[in-house]
């Protein structure tokens, strides 16, 4: 149990930056996530903190003691690895018990620890088995176990859940989740799987390229992204290109429609800005219906079925509307019950709720050719 | 048209059930002894290529000329010179092998661990004795440790002096089987799981990276006591009677007392095989038996 915090890590591989000017507070009980594509950064950041890598910049504190400078076994936190790493020539109880018998501990307090654990993680039937004996998730728990029986100040998990089934997936992530608000952990979980991240963490930090884009609550994270790459790697997202039309008023154009977005008072006039829709936010229009806002019209592409809800791939633009530039994909969900409303090839129009626009500022590097672009996978 | 085809077609698939039941009459008879008799062949062939020259060996070894008999045997076992030959040989290999393992299997986890840049230097550095003849690491070894060592150490007289040169002549084997078993492990991966629960360096190569590659670091021994046992160029040069020395000595005057030693040799190095098999076995088995039991 413990208050971590990195100041300013920064760590380069030859010429390549694998981290920049990290910054980070983890509170004591907290997990956090770290969560962005290969190559963002998390994983070395996450092995700066372990000490199988030193910064070349930067500052590792774990409750006030500063510890950049300590080797890994050391720092007295708990790693859960890729591929778990269990000791192969060791039964599962003996893995769990390598921890404690490296700091010394008594027999008698070792045994009555390991059987704890074994009972904790629901392992007590394999204790005397071999890695190569058990299962995936028996594995993974024998991992966790074995990295929280020595009580660590920290525990890190490298991706923990990326060796096991998507079904043990969930069912394990929750399991984690549970374990470390019960034994009350300080805990970062490495992941790129956007569902891990949201699902389990106090906070999750989005990583790109060496650096955080953005930290928040996976709610914050997920209905506001404050940067694009947020927007576009956490869900399905629809992007629209729109003009701050007036800043005092909170208007935003597009297509020579104006209308009110949230986020338009933080952006200067006439400047350009991203529009971004969540499909599930997106309403299709009842035949006689007048929308407040603004309305998308095009034509059905594809239907996704997504289980309650299904997806709508609406190209938008008329049929005479034959530049490439002009057709625009937008992503819609509607209810699945109703999704035989609108075959491939129907017409639709779609309302964007007002509520549910949000707009945010567009990097130079941003700028795209077309003017919607749906990203992120399919389902969430 | 109707009336002609069905005829065809039976007469067709008639042939066609002909044809297929000729090529399985054909292949069946062929095929079958065809396959087992060759690697039949090919395991008798091997084993009167090997058995042949031990059985010619044995039956001139002990025999006077005419009969069946021990003598040259007892007589050479009897030798003194055998005795002070087999034990020289015997404790340079049992120290050239702990030598080599102890400086071979940290070496190689050092290398796999820290020092991944010069593990292709290491891989060409340690198969150079295949390439250099004996007679110049001879030569070597004499510059170096002879009476005009630069170092100022004179180890010719000093059985040290082999130790050392057969440490590098078996190293080829000692570092490749060791180094073979550091790959078939994740040893990155084992020693940060080690260190991130505590563990430091020592440590994690007894407790975790050693079991894991037992089996790798007992060829290693195994190979590098048996070289030693037959080596004779380095041993002859440098003037030491070791028991390879000691045979080629004997063969002059007395050939079937050495080739009667010949046999006595095979066996030790047989016993030496099974008996390191034996202890790889109980000690990497413990783990696999119960694999294998579950």
């Amino acid at each position: 149990m413990a208050r971590l915090e990195l100041h300013g890590i920064t760590k380069r591989f030859g010429d390549q930056v694998a981290v920049q000017d990290f910054d980070l507070t983890v509170g004591d009980g907290e997990l956090v996530s770290f969560l962005g594509p290969s190559g963002c950064g998390k994983t070395t950041t996450l092995r700066i903190t372990a000490g199988f890598e030193f910064p070349d910049s930067g500052s590792i504190v774990v409750n006030g003691r500063d510890i950049t400078a300590l080797p890994a076994n050391q720092r007295g936190m708990g790693m859960v690895f890729q591929g778990y790493a269990l000791f192969p020539n060791m039964s599962a109880a003996d893995n769990i018990e390598y921890g404690l018998k490296v700091r010394k501990q008594p027999t008698q307090k070792r045994r009555q620890r390991v059987a704890e654990m074994l009972e904790l993680f629901g392992l007590s039937h394999v204790a005397k088995s071999y890695p190569s004996q058990l299962s995936g998730g028996q594995q993974q728990r024998t991992a966790f176990a074995r990295a929280v029986a020595v009580e660590p100040s920290v525990l890190l998990l490298d991706e923990p859940l990326s060796a096991v089934d998507a079904k043990v997936r969930e069912e394990l992530r929750t399991e984690i989740r549970r374990m470390q608000l019960r034994l009350g952990i300080t805990a970062i979980l490495v992941t790129h799987d956007q569902a891990e991240a949201l699902s389990i963490s106090d906070r999750v930090v989005v990583m790109s390229q060496g650096r955080i884009e953005e930290v928040g609550t996976p709610s914050q994270i997920y209905a506001e992204p404050r940067s694009e790459f947020t927007a576009s790697f956490i869900g399905a997202m629809n992007e629209f290109r729109v003009r701050i039309a007036s800043r005092s008023g909170g208007l935003v154009e597009r297509d020579g429609v104006q209308f009110e977005a949230t986020g338009a008072a933080d952006l200067p006039d006439g400047s350009d800005g991203l529009l971004l829709v969540r499909p599930e936010s997106l309403e299709p229009v009842e035949a006689g219906a007048a929308p407040v806002g603004p309305v998308i019209r095009g034509r059905v592409e594809v239907q996704t079925f997504l289980g309650s809800q299904t997806r709508l791939l609406v190209r938008e633009g008329s049929d005479l509307d034959t530049s490439v530039h002009g057709s625009r994909l937008v992503a819609v969900d509607v209810p699945s019950a109703a999704a035989g409303r609108w075959p491939p090839g129907a017409e639709i129009a779609i309302a964007i709720p007002i509520r549910a626009a949000r707009v945010i500022a567009v990097r130079a590097s941003d700028l795209r050719s077309t003017a919607a672009v749906v990203t992120g996978p399919q389902g969430r | 048209m109707t009336a002609p085809t069905p005829g065809v077609a039976i007469e067709a698939g008639h042939e066609a059930t002909q044809a297929i039941g000729a090529q399985n009459g054909r292949q069946a008879p062929r095929s079958r002894p065809g396959r087992s008799l060759l690697p039949a062949l090919i395991i008798v062939g091997a084993f009167l290529y090997y058995v042949l020259p031990l059985i010619a060996t044995a039956s001139f070894a002990l025999s006077d000329g005419r009969h069946f008999t021990l003598a040259p045997l007892t007589d050479a076992l009897g030798d003194p010179a055998f005795h002070d030959s087999i034990t020289l040989s015997a404790g340079i290999a049992v120290l050239t092998t702990i030598v080599s393992i102890l400086i071979v299997a940290p070496t190689s986890y050092l290398i796999v661990l820290r020092f991944r840049r010069i593990r292709t230097l290491m891989d060409f550095v340690t198969i150079l004795p295949f390439v250099i003849p004996p007679i110049i690491l001879t030569l070597g070894l004499r510059q170096v440790y002879g009476a005009d060592s630069p170092l100022g150490v004179d180890l010719v007289d000093s059985p040290l002096l082999l130790v050392a040169g057969y440490f590098v002549l078996s190293l080829p084997f000692t570092y490749r089987a060791v180094d073979n078993a550091m790959r078939a492990i994740d040893v990155v991966l084992l020693t940060e799981a080690s260190e991130s629960l505590g563990a430091g360096g020592l440590r994690t190569f007894r407790s975790v990276i050693l079991p894991g590659t037992l089996l790798g670091i007992i060829s290693a021994a195994l190979l590098c006591f048996t070289t030693v046992m037959g080596e004779f160029t380095l041993a002859s040069l440098l003037g030491y009677a070791t028991f390879p020395v000691f045979l080629n000595n004997v063969y002059a005057s007395a050939p079937r007392e050495a080739t009667s030693l010949v046999i006595v040799s095979f066996m030790i190095t047989w016993a030496g095989v099974l008996a390191l098999a034996v202890v790889g076995r109980r000690a990497g088995g413990g783990t696999t038996a119960l694999r294998r039991a579950a």
